[in-house]
């Protein structure tokens, strides 16, 4: 009888250690994937599908944050800060990086990509405005006019439908 | 027994604390910058500390990239003049946010647009940011909508794979970024500003040289004819369409003089060679359909 109760003891102590360990895991990988992701253009849309003509959701400016939940195809389901859930195409967005081995400012004398990004500065409008009035020959007229042509997605949606491409394209 | 255990769980719980640590440092300096007990800069300070610094083109960031495609774009438009109508730059545009829409970056920081030019010059330009021009000749050579995505999609391949901007001096980045400095601030003295109006000035002087005059290292154009396969028969364009435009280069004598697309391009002949092998490796080839052929029609037919 006491012989079998070493092992019964054994048993005991062993699942709590192992499930800690799975807990641990699961918390690393928790982490792990709930990766912050901020907006590097003008602004994107979030959406309920992932494609650019599902129904826009949330729409994001540059700089602004989202948590990453999940993938699919190129695309990062989110959910915003408000706490609203969908999809943005990767092409939009950039996880945000650390080291934390590099804490020492003394070390630092330039500006990081993101932290220019953050800052609104590098080659920005004020560089644009200033290379404007040296050089009154080159006009932006027709460059702020390609700016408008806008094609909304829902035109492009129908455009793949009518022509038969994308999804809707047939088998032969 | 317990000690390796000991140490196993201590490894795991360390490697958890670490990950956490980095979320902790970004959303901790948020929270203490939403409650006002850090200013916005101190925020991003905080921030920035842990981030490699700048040294190539491929640190430039989104919107540096846009105001660079903004003022190459003025400078095209300074040489070519565009072509008025919006019937047909409006099918150019959907033609290209379609298959932009297939492309490995489909979004850039303020949308693609794409412009035809009034030349009859056979030529196609893509400067950085997404602002891509097709000239009137090489539009006349298309035959179909599938030759016209083509070509637009090997455009939106140099843009993907930022082209332009690899042609920018490295000496001139450098310079650039030094100027930037690490200090926050949202607007410029006017020494800063001049020299970085300079630098800004060669780097647009690089990247047009590398579009109007020279061309992109040969390396490029094949890069983006691949992409240019891949995005086409990923929108479900038949690849074709683009073997069918070089065939229109080869040989050509008028229009290889010199000027537009013969001047900065690699000879059609070695492009259509590889563009032929990469198209035979793709495994479903789309075909052509009367609907787009007759829609290419109706809206480029008339052109003259």
């Amino acid at each position: 009888m006491g012989v079998k109760k070493i092992p019964s003891e054994v048993r005991m102590r062993k699942p709590p250690v192992s499930f800690l360990a799975v807990v641990l895991c699961l918390g690393l990988a928790l982490v792990l994937l709930a990766e912050t992701l901020v907006v590097k253009i003008q602004t994107t849309q979030v959406r309920k599908d992932p494609k650019f003509y599902a129904q826009v959701v949330a729409v994001l400016k540059a700089g602004e944050t989202a948590e990453r939940i999940g993938s699919q195809d190129g695309w990062f389901q989110v959910k915003t800060t408000k706490g609203i859930v969908g999809w943005v195409h990767s092409s939009a967005v950039e996880t945000r990086k650390f080291n934390l081995f590099a804490m020492d400012k003394n070390l630092k004398t330039q500006a990081s990509a993101s932290e220019v990004a953050l800052a609104g500065k590098g080659f920005n409008k004020q560089v644009e405005a200033s290379y404007r009035a040296k050089h009154g020959e080159i006009s932006f007229a027709w460059v702020d006019k390609m700016l408008e042509i806008k094609i909304p997605p829902a035109e492009v949606e129908d455009f793949l439908k009518k022509g038969k491409l994308g999804e809707f394209r047939g088998s032969k | 027994m317990r000690r390796p255990q000991f140490v196993r769980l201590t490894g795991i719980l360390l490697l958890v604390i670490a990950a956490a640590s980095c979320s902790v440092v970004q959303q901790g300096t948020e929270i203490l910058a939403q409650t006002g007990k850090i200013s916005e800069s101190d925020k991003n300070s905080i921030i920035k500390t842990s981030e490699a610094i700048r040294s190539t083109f491929a640190d430039i960031t989104e919107e540096e990239e846009y105001y660079i495609g903004r003022s190459v774009a003025a400078m095209i438009l300074s040489r070519y003049p565009a072509y008025n109508n919006d019937g047909l730059t409006r099918y150019i545009n959907t033609v290209g946010n379609a298959v932009s829409y297939f492309s490995n970056r489909p979004e850039v920081y303020a949308g693609y647009h794409f412009l035809i030019l009034d030349t009859d010059e056979v030529n196609a330009m893509a400067a950085p940011g997404g602002f891509i021009f097709i000239s009137k000749g090489l539009l006349k050579r298309c035959k179909d909508e599938e030759m016209l995505a083509a070509v637009l999609a090997h455009e939106i391949g140099h843009v993907t794979a930022k082209h332009g901007l690899q042609s920018i001096k490295k000496s001139r980045l450098i310079d650039a970024f030094k100027i930037l400095g690490t200090e926050a601030v949202q607007r410029y003295g006017s020494e800063q500003l001049a020299q970085l109006t300079g630098i800004f000035e060669g780097v647009l002087g690089d990247v047009v040289e590398s579009l109007i005059e020279r061309g992109y290292d040969r390396k490029y154009e094949y890069e983006a004819d691949r992409q240019a396969v891949a995005i086409t028969v990923r929108t479900g364009y038949s690849p074709a369409g683009l073997t069918d435009f070089l065939g229109t280069m080869v040989g050509d004598k008028s229009t290889a003089s010199g000027k537009g697309w013969f001047k900065t391009h690699p000879s059609p002949e070695d492009r259509l060679e590889r563009v032929k092998a990469e198209i035979s490796s793709v495994k479903s080839i789309p075909l052509r359909a009367a609907v787009r052929i007759a829609r290419f029609k109706q809206n480029v037919g008339n052109l003259k």
